[in-house]
C-alpha cells in the first residue's frame, strides 16, 4: 500500500506535467509547419555572407543545420529544449516532498507503521522513477501519432532512445530533489535548488571542454541523433550519480531522529 | 499479569543538540496494564514515545518493548507490528478519505480487526467517503484511535490521545478506550497532562518532569503512601528537619506546618509529636497534589 500512498501524492504533480508536457509536444509537431515555410528562405542564405564564428555564431549554424529536417527539427526544439527543461523541473518536482514534507504531513504515522524507513524511502522513490519514466516517453509518443497529419514520420524507436537518455539523466535531478527533501520540509526548495544546480551545469556547459562531457548532451540524446548511438558511458555515469544521491538520502532518513 | 513487562526503560537519555530532553527516564510497563505518563509540557513524554517506536535513538540508556531493543531498527518493525499509536497532533494523511486511511493502514497488520473497524466507524460516526482534510479535531481524534485499536495489537502507545478535545469528546474517547480495555487483552500506555484522564483510566503512573522519572508505580500504592500531615501549634510552627523517610516536602504558615510524605504518616507523626503539635491531622493525598508536588521539586 506504500506505492498507493506516493502514487496519491505524488499524482498531482505527474499528471500536472504529464499534460503539460502532451501540450508542448502537440505544439513542437505544428511549429514544424512554419518553420517549414521559413526554410527555403534559410537554404537561400549564403553562408559565407554570415560571420558565423564564436559561439552563438556556432549555434545559429547548428541550429539552421538541425531544423532543415523534421526529425533534426523535433530533435532541436523538443529533445534539446522543451523536453529537456520539463523533465528537469518535473523531475526534481516528483523527487521533492516524502516522509519530511509538511504538506503531506503525517510523518509520524507512517514511521508508526511497521515497514522500514528504506521501504517508505524506497518504494516513494520506485513510484517517483516510474512516473519520471513515464513523463521522459508517454509525451514524445505524440511525435510518431501526429507526424503524419503534417506529412512527416517519426520513429517510435527514436522515441524509447531519447525517452531513456531523458529518464537517466532526469533521474539525477530527481534524486538531488530526494536528498534535499531530508533537510527541507517544503517542496519548493528542494525544487528551486535542483533546478539552479541544472542552470548552473548547463552554463558550465557552455565551456567547450567542460561541453564535451556535459549532461545535457547525454540528456538530449546527441550522440544517437547524430550517430544512431546511445551514449552509454554518459548513461552509465548518470545513473550513477543518481543511485548515489539516493542512497545517501536513505542512508540520512534512516538514521534521523524525528 | 505477565511478569514479563511490555515497556521497559533504564537510564535513558536523549540529547537533541544543545539541550537534554531526557536525561534518565526508567520505566517498567507491566503487560496488560493502563499505564499513565505524566509530566509537564516539554518534559520529555513525547520524546520516550518516539524513542520507544524507533523514531529517534536514545543518545545512552535502554529502551525495550516485548523484550526488543527499540533501538535496533529490524526490532523496531517487529515492535511496531505488534502497537497501535496515537501521536498528539493527530497528523494524518489529508488527501486521503476516513475509508482509504483505514485500507491503507489495515494492510500492514495482518490481525487488523474489522469487526472492530464496523463497530468503531459508526459508534464514532465517521463516514467513510468524508475527506481527512474536512475532518474536526474531535473526529479526526477518533479516526486515530480507530487505526490504533483495529489493528489487533497488543499494545497501544498514546501521545496525550485527549488533547485539544472539548469535555464531552474527551470523555467519549476515554470510554471508547476503556471499553476496548476491557474486552481486549492489551497494554495502554499513554501520556497526559490531564491529570483527571490518567486519574480516570489509568492504574499504574508514571510522573516524568524535566527529562528525569520523579515517581512511577501503581496508582492505588501510590495513593496509600502519599499522606499530607498538618500539625498545629500553639504558637509560630517550629522549624522541623525531618528524618522520617519519604518526605517530600514541608511548608510552615504561621501556627501550621504541613508535610507530604511519600512512605505512610506514622514515622513522621512519630517524630513530629516530639515537637508538641496542638492536632495533627492525617489527610489523603490526591493524584494532582502527587503530581505538582513532584515536579514543583524539581524545579
Amino acid at each position: 500500500m506504500l506505492w498507493h500512498k506516493a502514487w496519491l501524492e505524488t499524482r498531482g504533480r505527474f499528471l500536472g506535467g504529464l499534460a503539460l508536457c502532451i501540450i508542448v509536444g502537440f505544439g513542437a509537431i505544428y511549429d514544424f509547419r512554419a518553420t517549414e515555410r521559413l526554410l527555403p528562405v534559410v537554404r537561400s542564405i549564403d553562408p559565407a555572407t554570415l560571420d558565423m564564428s564564436g559561439p552563438l555564431g556556432a549555434a545559429i549554424k547548428e541550429s539552421l543545420q538541425a531544423q532543415q529536417s523534421f526529425r533534426g527539427f523535433v530533435w532541436w526544439q523538443w529533445y534539446r529544449q522543451n523536453l529537456t527543461y520539463l523533465v528537469v523541473i518535473f523531475g526534481a518536482l516528483l523527487g521533492a516532498g516524502g516522509l519530511l514534507a509538511k504538506s503531506e504531513g503525517a510523518t509520524l504515522f507512517t514511521l508508526s507503521l511497521p515497514v522500514s524507513r528504506n521501504r517508505v524511502i524506497g518504494t516513494r522513490a520506485l513510484v517517483g522513477l516510474a512516473e519520471l519514466l513515464a513523463l521522459a516517453i508517454v509525451p514524445s509518443l505524440v511525435l510518431p501519432l501526429l507526424a503524419p497529419s503534417i506529412g512527416q514520420t517519426y520513429s517510435v524507436i527514436d522515441v524509447l532512445a531519447h525517452g531513456a537518455c531523458m529518464f537517466v539523466v532526469g533521474s539525477v535531478f530527481f534524486s538531488l530533489a530526494a536528498l534535499l527533501s531530508n533537510d527541507y520540509a517544503d517542496v519548493w526548495r528542494p525544487v528551486l535548488i535542483a533546478c539552479v544546480v541544472a542552470a548552473v551545469i548547463g552554463m558550465l556547459e557552455y565551456i567547450p571542454p567542460i561541453g564535451q562531457f556535459g549532461m545535457f548532451k547525454v540528456m538530449n540524446g546527441e550522440s544517437y541523433y547524430r550517430h544512431a548511438g546511445l551514449p552509454w558511458i554518459g548513461l552509465l555515469v548518470n545513473a550513477a550519480i543518481a543511485a548515489t544521491l539516493l542512497r545517501t538520502a536513505a542512508v540520512k532518513l534512516a538514521h534521523r531522529d524525528f | 499479569m505477565s511478569e514479563a513487562p511490555a515497556i521497559e526503560t533504564v537510564d535513558l537519555k536523549k540529547r537533541f543538540e544543545a539541550a537534554d530532553a531526557l536525561r534518565g527516564v526508567n520505566l517498567r510497563v507491566p503487560a496488560g496494564s493502563i499505564f499513565g505518563f505524566l509530566g509537564r509540557n516539554g518534559a520529555g513524554k513525547t520524546t520516550t514515545i518516539k524513542l520507544l517506536l524507533g523514531m529517534a535513538r536514545p543518545t545512552s540508556g535502554r529502551a525495550c518493548v516485548f523484550g526488543l531493543a527499540a533501538a535496533d531498527p529490524a526490532a523496531s518493525v517487529q515492535i511496531r507490528t505488534r502497537t497501535g499509536f496515537v501521536d498528539e497532533n493527530k497528523a494524518l494523511y489529508e488527501y486521503m478519505t476516513v475509508g482509504e486511511i483505514i485500507r491503507f493502514t489495515a494492510a500492514f497488520y495482518p490481525n487488523w480487526r474489522r469487526d472492530l473497524e464496523k463497530r468503531y466507524l459508526q459508534s464514532f460516526g465517521l463516514p467513510p467517503h468524508q475527506g481527512i482534510k474536512g475532518l474536526s479535531l474531535g473526529m479526526r481524534t477518533k479516526l486515530s484511535l480507530l487505526l490504533a485499536l483495529c489493528r489487533g495489537v497488543e499494545l497501544l502507545v498514546l501521545d496525550e490521545p485527549t488533547s485539544g478535545l472539548d469535555p464531552a469528546a474527551r470523555e467519549e474517547v476515554l470510554q471508547a478506550l476503556v471499553t476496548h480495555v476491557s474486552t481486549e487483552n492489551l497494554t495502554v500506555f499513554f501520556s497526559s497532562h490531564h491529570l483527571a484522564d490518567v486519574d480516570q483510566i489509568a492504574d499504574h503512573i508514571a510522573i516524568i518532569d524535566a527529562g528525569r522519572t520523579v515517581i512511577a508505580g501503581e496508582l492505588e500504592d501510590l495513593r496509600a503512601q502519599y499522606r499530607r500531615v498538618q500539625l498545629v501549634f500553639a504558637g509560630e510552627a517550629p522549624e522541623i528537619a525531618f528524618r522520617a523517610s519519604g518526605v517530600v516536602r514541608v511548608r510552615r504558615q504561621g501556627r501550621v506546618l504541613t508535610a507530604l510524605s511519600s512512605a505512610g504518616s506514622d514515622a513522621l507523626i512519630e517524630e513530629a509529636m516530639r515537637f508538641g503539635p496542638v492536632s495533627a491531622d492525617v489527610l489523603p493525598v490526591s493524584l494532582k497534589e502527587i503530581f505538582l508536588e513532584s515536579v514543583a521539586l524539581e524545579d
